[in-house]
């Protein structure tokens, strides 16, 4: 007989279904505002161009989901700075 | 002039037809005039769900391609007066039919009746698009599961982008004993996660069966839990401030119930 398990309650199947839906519909709300992610990663290039000289190909904007959150990961390779 | 309501869930089997013969029944019952068309081309329920499947002649699709007036395409309810629906053709596709037709046929309807409830068929495609064309208010059905939340949500995109609104919801086949076990999502959680307003919960009622066998809408009978909550709901549409009951008792006994049925 596992007495563990007489002391640890399990996790209620209602708490674990709310916590999946909360980071599926995360995850599906995000993807239908692909656009917004193009438009971003144009107004991020103009922004750091003023700085940077780069070509606007190279860059690559993506994002990883990480446990319950997403992190935004950038890549701006750039060639030299611009004196200002 | 009434108002053009498109009933909608994205995920199928959660009482899309079962709500849209219920609602449009018990409004009917408190002396509103009522109808019900059916956006599901080539599979068409309402008209069984109603009980009506021998008196239907003419369809949606006759309307459109002319080959009847639209006052005789529509049928009339057996026991409700002021009751009548419109069926969709079993023979056509879904795509045979342009948003802007359903469009037309709902401004017509609109005009005579109070109500027009359009019943959408599941999915996202064009059926959808059809039936959410005419509308200009929406009701999401939804069961407190994980698959149809999740497309209970899409749906809520959809027609956000449609500038659809009011968007309300309606919780079908709540287990009380199930929420109070914590073996079914909450009514209060489906609304966190959805996040818009809750027009009713309907408790899951067995007797669901019996009147979708006889074609009898279950707002004929009296007393039922689930009766009474489509009533609350019509009563709530009609304007009148009619309470949410809380489905939750937390006297002391249930609560000594809970823990003893948490510790088997």
């Amino acid at each position: 007989m596992d007495f563990r398990k007489l002391f640890t309650r399990k996790t209620k199947s209602n708490n674990i279904a709310t916590q999946r839906l909360q980071l599926i519909l995360k995850q599906d709300r995000f993807e239908v505002g692909e656009d917004s992610m193009k438009k971003l990663q144009y107004e991020l290039t103009e922004v750091l161009s003023k700085y940077f000289e780069f070509t606007m190909n190279s860059v690559n904007m993506s994002l990883k989901q990480e446990g319950n959150s997403y992190v935004l990961i950038a890549d701006f390779p750039f060639s030299e700075s611009k004196n200002l | 002039m009434g108002k053009v309501i498109v009933i909608t869930s994205g995920k199928g089997g959660v009482g899309k037809t079962t709500s849209t013969a219920n609602l449009g029944t018990a409004l009917a019952m408190i002396g509103k005039t009522v109808v019900l068309v059916d956006a599901d081309i080539g599979l068409r329920n309402l008209d069984v769900v109603m009980g009506l499947e021998s008196r239907v002649v003419f369809t949606s699709m006759d309307v459109i391609e002319k080959n009847c007036d639209l006052d005789k395409a529509l049928v009339k309810d057996r026991r409700v007066e002021q009751l009548v629906l419109l069926a969709a053709s079993q023979r056509n596709r879904k795509d045979d039919i342009k948003p802007e037709q359903m469009q037309d046929i709902c401004e017509r309807l609109k005009e005579i009746y109070d109500f027009v409830f359009v019943d959408s068929p599941a999915g996202i495609e064009q059926g959808f698009h059809n039936a959410a064309a005419g509308a200009e208010e929406a009701i999401i059905i939804t069961t407190p599961d994980v698959s149809a939340i999740r497309d209970a949500d899409r749906i809520i995109g959809l027609l956000q982008n449609q500038n659809i609104e009011p968007i309300n919801l309606i919780i079908n086949r709540l287990s009380p004993a199930l929420v109070k076990k914590g073996n079914m999502i909450s009514k209060n959680d489906v609304l966190d996660i959805l996040n818009i307003d809750l027009l009713g919960v309907i408790p899951e009622d067995t007797g669901v069966i019996a009147s979708t066998n006889r074609g009898i809408p279950l707002v004929h009978n009296d007393g039922s839990p689930g009766a009474e909550a489509y009533m609350r709901i019509a009563r709530r549409m009609t304007g009148q401030r009619i309470p949410i009951p809380e489905m939750r008792d937390d006297n002391f006994f249930s609560k000594l119930l809970t823990w003893f049925s948490r510790n088997q």
